[in-house]
């Protein structure tokens, strides 16, 4: 029996923003969402621009409150793949390694103990303690990626990037991604358009539409759906 | 499992505290030097204008005047920036669930900081000048407590509702800048007709700076009394803002980013 980690009934978000005093504007990113969440699984969110994947993606994160409707947690941590999380580009490598570290929920002595492969992962040991702002983009990248992989949710929400950096990077920090969503007990919710990296990393799969989920099921069935219904996943 | 994570959100605010400080000295050519520098000046400006130009013929005016500002300034200055604490953090606020009361908590350490560094060359200006600590100088304990439970009140206070009209930005730089007048930076209570002291010492920093004052150039114990009001309405005002902060929590993030 598969054991659930997070139920979302009839959940709502709306966007309420007073821009002027003559101009407001109001919006449901999400209309209506019953989504649950099982432990274990993989579960991929396609759907157009605009379909409410990323909105989901936070509420479900715990940083939106639902309008109407309802998100129950049974208990379990849930993070977003948060990359360069705060950081301070006048601060060196390794101070922003402890404060991206912190505001990711990382405990000091945690990332103390961490701190060395961390910055072999980034192959930065070089210029770890030179301001970040002297970083190359793809240094910055790295870097933000080596400590971001580090938390351990019980649920880890993906949301479209899936490794970063140059061509040799890119290769080695997806392996490590991909290494963390198939591990055997850990929830994943992935945002994607990739079709061939949701069925290889995917085991169910719900096709989002203006602010609902219009089908959810075993992930062929779904991308044909959704294909069918003009979305391209390429 | 309430005082693990006040324990993790308490080591954030200080490091993140001490990052924004570094990086903020990184940013000029003489660094730190600039949060004593900064006051100097200021303290300067105020000097050559109240002192100077416009003689008040008060005695001991200079460290009268200083005793004010650099209480009126730590106030003012750390209520400013947490008027921007929310609205600064919403990139950050929109990846990682973090309590909002952690970001206005990080500006309250920040110029906590400053304003510590600013308070010591105080005290050693008033031994210099000839004003020498005595025993009233125990009184600094609650005082100093009651001015920082009245500044976290309105530092807070101003974070919790600033997202909701970022215009109260402007907002609270002229109330601040109104308050200032009436505060009594420059003048003494006596300055004020009878009939009207109880309303000048309505203002929680003019009961404040008297009370400093008094502690720290007569010797005397402050007028308690004048201060009473001051504990209830920093109180009051610490529970309303923490009430409003956690009752929107998660709409902070749709108001800012979204």
């Amino acid at each position: 029996m598969r054991r659930l980690v997070l139920e979302i009934r009839g959940a709502g978000v709306r966007y309420r923003q007073p821009r002027t005093w003559r101009h407001r504007s109001q919006r449901w990113a999400l209309r209506e969402v019953n989504l649950e969440l099982y432990h274990g699984e993989s579960l991929a969110l396609v759907g157009g621009n605009g379909a409410g994947k990323s909105t989901l993606l936070k509420l479900i994160a715990g940083i939106f409150a639902p309008d109407r409707g309802r998100v129950i947690n049974h208990g379990v941590s849930v993070s977003l793949l948060a990359l360069q999380l705060g950081f301070i580009p006048y601060l060196s490598g390794r101070d922003n390694i402890f404060l991206s570290g912190l505001l990711l929920g990382l405990r000091y002595k945690e990332i103390a103990r961490r701190l060395e492969s961390i910055v072999e992962f980034a192959e930065l040991a070089h210029c770890i303690d030179d301001p970040v702002r002297t970083y190359s983009t793809g240094m910055q990248m790295r870097l933000g990626f080596s400590i971001a992989i580090q938390i351990e949710p019980d649920v880890l929400l993906v949301d479209e990037v899936l490794g970063v950096g140059d061509a040799a990077f890119h290769r080695k920090s997806s392996q490590a991604l991909r290494e963390k969503i198939l591990a055997h007990d850990k929830t994943v919710v992935l945002v994607s358009h990739q079709k061939e990296t949701i069925k290889e990393l995917c085991n169910r799969a719900a096709w989002m539409d203006q602010g609902t989920i219009r089908a959810a099921g075993p992930v062929d069935e779904i991308l044909a759906l959704y294909e069918a219904n003009g979305g391209t996943p390429s | 499992m309430i005082r693990d994570k006040s324990i993790v959100y308490g080591g954030l605010i200080l490091y993140k505290a001490v990052a924004e400080l570094k990086a903020e000295a990184a940013r000029t050519y003489l660094s730190f030097l600039w949060w004593v520098l900064e006051p100097l000046m200021t303290m300067a400006i105020f000097y050559l204008v109240f002192g100077l130009f416009l003689q008040s013929g008060r005695k001991d005016f200079v460290p009268f005047l200083l005793i004010g500002l650099i209480f009126w300034n730590g106030f003012s200055n750390t209520v400013l920036h947490g008027a921007s604490a929310l609205l600064d953090n919403g990139p950050l606020m929109l990846q990682t669930y973090i309590p909002k009361w952690v970001f206005p908590l990080i500006v309250v350490v920040m110029d906590g900081i400053k304003f510590a560094l600013v308070f010591v060359l105080l005290l050693l200006y008033l031994w210099l000048y000839g004003f020498r600590p005595t025993w009233s100088y125990l009184a600094l304990i609650p005082l100093l407590g009651i001015w920082m439970t009245w500044t976290v009140a309105a530092t807070l206070l101003a974070a919790a509702l600033v997202p909701f009209l970022p215009d109260l930005r402007l907002l609270i730089a002229s109330l601040l800048q109104l308050m200032f007048f009436a505060s009594g930076v420059f003048f003494a209570a006596d300055a004020i007709p009878e009939s009207y002291r109880a309303w000048f010492y309505a203002n929680p920093m003019a009961a404040l700076i008297t009370a400093f004052r008094a502690v720290l150039m007569e010797g005397t114990w402050p007028m308690w009394s004048n201060l009473w009001p001051v504990v209830l309405e920093s109180g009051g005002l610490l529970v309303v803002a923490v009430l409003m902060l956690w009752r929107w929590d998660r709409l902070y993030p749709k108001l800012i980013g979204g």
